[in-house]
């Protein structure tokens, strides 16, 4: 298996997400709050943020049509969702979020559901990005463990190499020198 | 660092409970949760005793700066009471109900770190 392959799209894959401003600053935050003790804590964490904002989207979009108009309704939900976004840096959902209460306070009902579809399809496409990011960083172990593995797979191969050395001078032994031609 | 604080975080929203209790872990504390203001008031009516209280504003049955009046009209005035939200404007509602300090969501763990060490060196003088 090729682990450095691996690892080298996860990180690939990690630095799209910053660099197409899906994340932010925010979820190297909590990324540094993984440790031994918690090696799935940030998988852990977004899978919770998905199914909260998952369950506060399909109220909101519940709200929106069982109450019309009521903006302060509304707006109390994105609040709580644009926290949650904030919380694990999923920086274009927040700002979809943020889009929507704006749209709130001008109590313009267009606006609102323009903001809310575009912070769908924002949900949708950091919910396939960080999903195949987390696959490939199943597929590829954490550094320390490989690294590990690579260096004991180095010492056996060079213990091997310096015994069938040894065996094969002492299969040549003296026989081997006294064939070699007079200077 | 080295802690043995006694943290309260009151946060209703699973996401920043996960991630407001593992920054306080991460900082030695002890961590205690309440889903609401009135778990809050509930913790300190049943005369536990915190260190540091990290709330949430907005959330179901009683809100943060409401848990945290009544949490001072107890007598509960030395406990460092730090309010968190993602409302811009909910620093006037936090510090006018005896707040300590007031954190815009996300928390970050920069600026956590001060407060628990002010916490603890209250706490050894």
């Amino acid at each position: 298996m090729d682990y450095s392959n691996l690892r080298r799209q996860a990180a690939s894959l990690k630095k799209g997400l910053f660099d197409q401003g899906h994340l932010d600053e925010q979820f190297r935050q909590v990324e540094d709050l993984q440790d031994e003790a918690s090696p799935n804590f940030v998988e852990e964490v977004v899978v919770v943020f998905f199914k909260d904002s998952g369950r506060l989207i399909s109220n909101l979009e519940q709200a929106l049509e069982k109450y019309p108009r009521d903006f302060n309704r509304w707006d109390a939900y994105m609040q709580q969702l644009k926290g949650s976004c904030s919380s694990i840096g999923a920086s274009r959902m927040k700002n979809e979020c943020m889009s929507f209460r704006d749209n709130c306070g001008q109590r313009s009902v267009e606006g609102c559901m323009g903001s809310l579809q575009k912070l769908k399809r924002e949900h949708a496409i950091l919910r396939q990005k960080l999903e195949s990011y987390f696959q490939v960083t199943l597929e590829a172990p954490p550094c320390q463990s490989w690294c590990h593995d690579r260096w004991i797979i180095s010492i056996n191969l060079l213990t091997d190499v310096c015994m069938f050395t040894m065996q094969l001078l002492r299969q040549v032994g003296p026989a081997g020198a006294a064939t070699r031609p007079a200077m | 660092m080295a802690s043995s604080l006694k943290a309260l975080l009151v946060e209703d929203t699973a996401v920043d409970r996960m991630v407001l209790s593992f920054m306080l872990r991460k900082f030695h504390c002890e961590v205690i949760l309440a889903k609401n203001g009135k778990e809050d008031v509930d913790m300190f009516l049943e005369g536990n005793k915190f260190d540091i209280v990290v709330c949430d504003k907005d959330m179901p049955i009683m809100t943060g700066p409401e848990a945290i009046k009544k949490i001072r009209a107890m007598g509960a005035t030395d406990v460092k009471i730090v309010g968190v939200s993602a409302d811009d404007n909910a620093m006037e509602a936090f510090m006018s109900a005896g707040a300590d300090d007031f954190v815009p969501k996300p928390m970050r763990l920069e600026v956590l770190g001060p407060m628990i060490q002010e916490v603890i060196n209250m706490k050894n003088n």
